[in-house]
Formats: structure tokens, sequence, C-alpha cells
């Protein structure tokens, strides 16, 4: 991955139309963008497409890039996200009896080795949602890095989907108090 | 809980990924009319998005790249629709906005049928006052752009017609004069035409937003007074992009107000037989204030 001060520089090339630029970007982002869609969608056929239409928008979008306002990675994950929840939500939802396999896998941490790229904002964050009660920390991280719905979390954690959007809010309210102190 | 915490948890969710559909393409629309909002989800997606530190990277397939590139030279050779400048409809910059979020709070309290489109049409109202005031705000696909395939689009809007709800005229406190505004509906994501209605000069003007560019054949205006009642025709669009004005002379305000009103795709000057013969997209009025 390169630096953000050099993803910076290629999204203003791009804002441009610089192709080549646009190429160098894709190859220093798409196993990022990739492993976050394809951890929200499960399926790699939706998780091409979401990615095609992400970068297809980053092309048309680079201009309206404001590096005041966030990192490029945080602005072209953000998009493919939004992508990949659009599409699981239209979807309707996918039965967590149907895939187990992926309900044990999307309760872990993901990616523990990437503990060395971690930036002091991770490393508060992390100790923020610390914080929280076990339970509340394991859904907040299933709705962000799986995409789960708040259905699917009142199955898990047996509780009302209405208690579940209130904890979650409510958690991440937490996080927000945490994080500014 | 006030309606500041609410949008507070409504950001804080969008982020999360927690909200369902509807809820989704809610905050799109308010993400487009609604600068605080934007802030707040820009907020959550910057404290949020460092846990992506830790996601792992997985590698995609090699011909996902060559199909984005495709993607590049497709735009580059469409290029960009260049809208006519038409007179109407003559929204305010900065009324919109607190209207459309004051329109979908109060659509979230209804329940059945119904609110799916209602909720809907106040979205696509709120990127068509995008569209009007920022349409560097809009993603590429919702700006207006020719396409090349007119059957099969056409096709899909007869299978979703849209009827604004009508009581969100009632739920709008104005004292003012208002405009009347309707949006046909191509798919969920892009309005096809704008309609605005002004009831005191009893006029009518139609443009296309996002709709397909004839040569073949035409797009014909249509109003059926009552509910049932046949379609007359009032005017044929003109095929170059600026739509059509017509009076509505004949028409008195509270008939304008009740009627629906079409648009059918027809042979090039409109139908022969003078009723629809073609697919046709219905709407309704659906009342904006204006200053």
């Amino acid at each position: 991955m390169l630096t953000p001060a050099e993803l910076v520089w290629l999204m203003a090339a791009v804002a441009k139309g610089d192709q080549a630029a646009f190429e160098r970007l894709y190859a220093a982002t798409r196993a990022k963008l990739y492993g976050v869609v394809l951890r929200i969608l499960r399926r790699s056929d939706l998780a091409d497409e979401v990615i095609q239409e992400t970068y297809l928008k980053i092309w048309h979008n680079a201009g309206s890039f404001d590096p005041k306002l966030a990192t490029p990675i945080t602005w072209m994950v953000a998009i493919a996200r939004n992508r990949a929840l659009d599409v699981i939500r239209k979807k309707g939802e996918t039965s967590i009896e149907d895939e187990p396999a992926a309900m044990e896998a999307a309760g872990e941490e993901p990616n523990p080795l990437a503990r060395r790229e971690m930036t002091e904002e991770l490393k508060r964050l992390l100790a923020c949602l610390g914080q929280l009660e076990e339970d509340r920390r394991r859904m907040v991280l299933l709705a962000y890095y799986s995409g789960w719905s708040r259905d699917q979390l009142a199955v898990q954690f047996d509780a009302p989907a209405n208690t579940i959007k209130t904890w979650l809010r409510r958690s991440l309210l937490e996080i927000r108090e945490c994080l500014g102190s | 809980m006030t309606m500041d915490e609410d949008r507070d948890g409504f950001a804080t969710e969008y982020v999360l990924g927690t909200l369902d559909a509807e809820e989704r393409a809610q905050a799109d629309a308010l993400l487009l009319v609604d600068q605080d909002f934007a802030a707040k989800v820009r907020e959550w997606e910057r404290r949020l998005g460092e846990l992506n530190v830790l996601v792992a990277p997985i590698e995609p397939p090699a011909p996902v790249w060559d199909r984005i590139k495709a993607g590049l030279a497709d735009a580059g050779q469409s290029g960009h629709l260049h809208l006519p400048e038409v007179a109407a409809p003559a929204l305010r910059r900065d009324v919109p906005g607190a209207e459309i979020i004051h329109m979908t709070h109060r659509m979230q309290r209804w329940r059945g049928a119904n609110i799916i489109t209602g909720m809907m049409a106040a979205c696509l109202i709120g990127i068509v006052l995008v569209r009007e005031n920022r349409p560097d705000m809009l993603p590429p696909e919702l700006r207006p752009t020719p396409r090349a395939v007119v059957e099969r689009v056409v096709e899909r809007v007869v299978e979703k017609p849209v009827e604004v709800v009508r009581e969100v005229v009632r739920e709008v406190p104005s004292a003012q004069p208002a405009q009347l505004v309707a949006v046909f509906q191509k798919d969920e994501q892009s309005p096809a035409f704008l309609m605005s209605v002004d009831l005191e000069k009893r006029t009518i003007s139609v443009r296309p937003v996002a709709a397909d560019r004839l040569t073949d054949k035409s797009y014909q205006l249509w109003i059926a007074p009552q509910p049932g009642a046949a379609p007359r025709p009032l005017g044929v669009l003109a095929n170059d992009a600026s739509g059509v004005s017509a009076t509505l002379a004949a028409y008195e305000p509270s008939v304008i107000n009740n009627a629906t009103f079409g648009i059918s795709l027809e042979p090039l000057g409109g139908s022969p037989t003078g009723q629809p013969t073609g697919p046709v997209i219905h709407a309704k009025l659906l009342e904006v204030p204006r200053p």
C-alpha cells in the first residue's frame, strides 16, 4: 500500500483524467477494497460487480475528494462499503442458519497480523471498543465488518430488532465520547 | 427523542451499515440535500474507517480490472447530455433541504403499501432538487446521460409505475403559493421526467431529467382528469431534451390537483389514435412550497 500522501497525489491525477494514475490507484487499493466488500457480500460474483462499480464511481468522482475531510482510503472504502451494503440490503436477508461458517468467521477480529500497521487513531478506537460490554462490541463489529442487519443481530443476540437498534446507537455514542476524551 | 438525536443515530447507523434498504435510500437523499447530515456521516466514516486497517486484503480476479477499463471507455465515449435552460421549476436553493427532511420524517410514521413509493418520491425530488442546484454533488449515474436502449428501459418503467403519495401535500405546512411537482420514475435510482405545474397560470411543463433521447419515437404527455377517465393528450415532448410546455386552461385547479398525468412512448410525432398506444408511466402531483 502506498502512503496516504502518495494516494492523495494519485487522486489528484485521477481527478484530471489520468488513466495511468487510476491504474496505479487501483493496484494500490484493490485488495483492501475487495477484502472489505467480500466480507460483507460473501459472494465473489457480487463482490466483483461492487468493485467495478466502486472504481468507476471513484474515477468519476475523484474531483470531489477533499483531503481535508478524509484520507483517500477512507473515502474509497466508504464508497465500496456503501455499495456493498446497498446490494446486500436490497437482496434481502441471508438467513444466518444457512451460513453458520460465515457467522463464526464474522465474529473474529479480522487479520490480527495487520496490527503492525495500526495507526494511533485505530489504537484509540480499539481501546474505546474494548470498554464496551463484550456482546455490544461484537454487535458493532459484526455490523461494521460483516454487514449484519438489525434483524440478523436480533437473532444472534436474542433481542428484538428495536432493542438492537438502541444498543447499537448507544454503543456508538459511547465510542464517540470515549474518543473525544 | 429529539429530531437531532434521531438524525445523529441515523447517520451513525448509516455508516455502521444497519439501516434497511428503505432507510438507506432515505439517508442517500438526505446526504444530497443536508450538509449537516453529510458532515455527521463523514465524521463516522472517518472514525470507524480506521477499522478497515484490520481487514485482510484479498486480490480481486484479474477480469475485474478489464471490465473497469471497459467502463471507462464507455463513459468517455458517451459524454454528458446538457440540459437546456428551462424556466420552471422555480425551486429556491435554501428551502428544499428542510422540506424534504420534514417530509421524510413525517413519512416514517406512515404504514402501508404507499410508504415505499412515497418515500422514494421524496428521495427522487431531493435528487432532482440537487440536480437543479448542485449537479456536481451527484454521482455520475444520476447526472443526465444519453442512453441507447429505449424500449428496454420503458418496459421497466411500466413495471414500476409511480403513484406519488398525495397525502404528502397535506403534511407540508406552507402559507405560500405552492408549485406542484411530479416525478416520472424510471427506476429506483433515476428520475426520468420532472413535471411541474403552475396552478395560477394553469400551465404545465415536463422535461426529461434522465430520459433516453429518442430519434424515431416521441414521448407524449397525457392527463386523466378523473380516475378511470380516458386520457387526453396535452402535448408531445420535443426530442431535443427541451421537453414540452402546455396549457391547462381547460381544467379547474381542483381538477388539476387530483388528475393523474401520464407519459407514453409513441410513434414519432405522437399517438395516431388520440389515445396512448405505447407503454405509459403515471405520476400524481406533489406539492413543493416555493418562495
